[in-house]
């Protein structure tokens, strides 16, 4: 057999051709020996309306292709009916759906192997009755969203050809149902468990395969089924986005050095064809609305820096960086500053740099960290930059929380300033602090508690990072106690921060509670707001003991450091009555909220 | 065995991964219970896709066993 390279992997930046089929099964059979005997962990339903054939298969290997290795299943409904396909997917063991949608699950006569006439009747009818079966389709997908997360592809193929127009002038049928779809999914966007799968881009070859629309009930060509399910696979398992971005100033956030032709003269503006830089500046600018941390680390005097920043024309707010490290020293030294304010490990950050030296420095100091060359004034390098950035720290929802960092990070630093005296009793009760513990958000629609298990790395119990369908599942469990701490004070809110999962543990008539999942943000560190949520539990669940699922792991430090004091390190197990001898008065007003 | 049976033989191990290779040369939709109308039409297309042929919808009918594959295969090729 031809040996190819392998051309497709999720997340790539590059464009990429669409697997082959044969290179799908060699993927699914890899899959299957290296996962031997270990019962399927992710299941995937494949929602459709025709026969599933190769989509299922090149989904199969896409769900093969994810790391770590895991044993995959794809499941499957029946043929025609993607209304009740969306039902049997709600009610299947899968722990994610990927949805496609053809014409003619919106209107059988819009596919091949209907007979129902493209006369004017029959076109009048199919423009009718759309929006209801689109209606149908949406409360299908909300309902399997309550469940999993879903993925939704709109109509790929063309419309068999049954407006008046030539196929280079749209028809009115054709953009009228287009509307409707278009409608229909934006809707469905408005689900958070819901993502829209873009458009697999046109490569000019036919998606439509009428051969085997007739003869099996597939419309797809191979090619397009793959460029379908990589589709589908990357609008559904998307990679951690970033938290941070470190940029470089010189020949990056704007055109020239600043330090030698002046803050007047450096330059992003189009008049000057700069404007890639002006692009750049955007980019930051919407990254940091969403919640994307902004620094700088820069090969300059920290005053010439800062003044340059303060250039009222700038296409951004520069307010939203912080820090800003100006110097003569290694960027690496600098850079390791910006992820101790910002206290995140090198992996959440993207350092974008024009000097490939100090890329290579900082990620050979940083190997975790994602250095991207600003690739000067060319357009098309830095649009595909943009691009990139997009990918990096996209997410499918954003949350208050995500408004909130920035500021929270300042206030956090302003506390660190203030020294030994910040974990004082005097100082936590003077930030006029309340912790909301709300145990009525534990809904799998939440999907900022998701996020913060997924996320957080300090204080961890154990590490465990947890799928959106299993999430679900975790708290569709009888018993089950889910709760999500949010905190402000004086220098403001810092959003749900918490995250704290608890089952009845057996054999001792629920005195015991066995806590599966804790998680505190990092900008929470040092308000004692962990013991506010022991205390909780302990006191509502009226449990006499807890059992901690705890696992070291490589960065836990701080989860170990907080059950050494109260005692729970090496056995990890903690008497109520000893936590109430340790905890000491909790600082902070604390608000309940129950369903 | 030539390169063309090679290439035969190694789209069926994809297609049926649990299917020992010595028995590959013998395998037929009678004699491989794996081998179901899904299982047939993805046998089809990767061997397509390899030799870049199409087959006919007819062929999806004759062509049920190794042999008759790689016959039309080479028939094709030819």
């Amino acid at each position: 057999m031809a040996q190819r390279v392998r051309r497709f992997r999720l997340w790539d930046y590059e464009t990429v051709l669409p697997m082959t089929l044969n290179e799908a099964l060699v993927l699914i059979r890899t899959n299957l020996v290296q996962t031997k005997g270990i019962a399927p962990e992710r299941v995937l339903f494949l929602v459709c309306g025709f026969q599933p054939l190769h989509l299922a298969t090149f989904l199969r290997a896409c769900q093969a292709e994810r790391e770590p290795p895991s044993p995959s299943e794809v499941l499957t409904g029946l043929y025609g009916d993607i209304s009740g396909n969306l039902d049997r997917a709600a009610d299947s063991a899968a722990t994610a759906a990927a949805v496609a949608i053809e014409w003619n699950d919106i209107d059988p006569r819009l596919g091949l192997r209907a007979g129902g006439g493209w006369g004017s009747t029959a076109k009048k009818d199919i423009l009718a009755s759309a929006p209801g079966r689109l209606k149908l389709l949406a409360d299908g997908i909300g309902k399997l969203a309550k469940r999993m997360p879903v993925a939704v592809l709109g109509p790929t193929l063309p419309l068999p050809p049954i407006d008046n127009t030539v196929r280079a002038q749209a028809g009115l049928l054709q953009l009228e149902l287009q509307h409707h779809v278009a409608a229909f999914l934006l809707e469905a966007a408005g689900n958070p468990g819901v993502r829209i799968a873009q458009p697999p881009s046109a490569s000019g070859d036919p998606e439509i395969d009428p051969k085997m629309e007739l003869l099996a009930g597939f419309p797809y060509t191979v090619k397009h089924a793959a460029a379908v399910a990589q589709s589908l696979a990357s609008a559904l398992w998307q990679a951690t986005p970033r938290k941070g971005l470190i940029t470089d100033l010189d020949d990056t956030l704007w055109a020239g050095i600043v330090g030698e032709i002046g803050l007047g003269a450096v330059t992003w503006s189009h008049e000057n064809h700069a404007q890639p830089h002006g692009l750049y500046q955007q980019m930051l600018g919407h990254l940091a609305d969403c919640g994307v941390l902004l620094g700088v680390v820069s090969k300059n005097e920290q005053s010439v820096a800062q003044e340059a920043l303060a250039r009222t024309d700038l296409l951004f707010d520069a307010s939203t960086v912080f820090p800003v490290m100006a110097g003569w020293g290694a960027k690496s030294k600098a850079v390791a500053e910006v992820l101790r304010v910002w206290n995140i490990g090198a992996d959440s950050v993207v350092f974008v740099d024009d000097n490939q030296m100090e890329l290579d420095e900082v990620g050979q100091t940083f190997p975790g960290m994602t250095c991207l060359r600003y690739p000067g004034n060319d357009a098309a390098r830095v649009w595909q930059l943009l691009g990139q950035l997009r990918d990096l720290f996209g997410k499918p929802v954003l949350t208050e929380e995500d408004r909130l960092r920035r500021e929270s990070i300042r206030a956090a630093e302003v506390m660190r300033d203030s020294g030994e005296a910040a974990g004082s009793p005097e100082f936590l009760r003077g930030l006029a602090g309340t912790v909301t513990l709300d145990y009525a958000r534990g809904s799998g629609g939440d999907s900022r508690a998701l996020e913060l298990i997924n996320k957080t790395n300090q204080f961890n119990l154990n590490g465990l990072r947890v799928g959106e369908g299993d999430w679900h599942r975790l708290l569709e469990q009888p018993g089950t106690l889910a709760v999500t701490a949010s905190y402000r004070d004086k220098f403001g809110p810092l959003g749900r921060i918490g995250v704290l999962v608890a089952e009845p543990a057996g054999g001792n008539g629920g005195a015991m509670l066995r806590v599966s999942h804790w998680v505190l943000s990092c900008r929470a560190f040092s308000r004692r707001i962990e013991h506010h949520m022991l205390d909780s539990l302990l006191r509502r669940s009226g449990a006499e003991e807890i059992e901690f699922a705890f696992t070291q792991t490589e960065r836990n430090q701080p989860l170990q450091e907080f059950l050494g004091r109260i005692g729970a390190r090496e056995s990890g197990r903690l008497r109520a009555s000893h936590f109430r001898d340790v905890c000491g008065p909790l600082p902070h007003q604390m608000d309940e909220v129950t369903l | 065995m030539n390169a063309i049976e090679n290439r035969v033989t190694q789209c069926f191990a994809n297609v049926f991964p649990g299917l020992p290779p010595g028995q590959i040369p013998d395998a037929s939709t009678d004699t491989l219970e794996a081998w179901d109308s899904v299982a047939h039409i993805t046998l089809l297309t990767v061997v397509s896709e390899e030799f870049g042929i199409e087959f006919e919808p007819q062929d999806y009918v004759d062509l049920i066993s190794y042999p008759e594959i790689l016959k039309a295969v080479k028939d094709r090729l030819a």
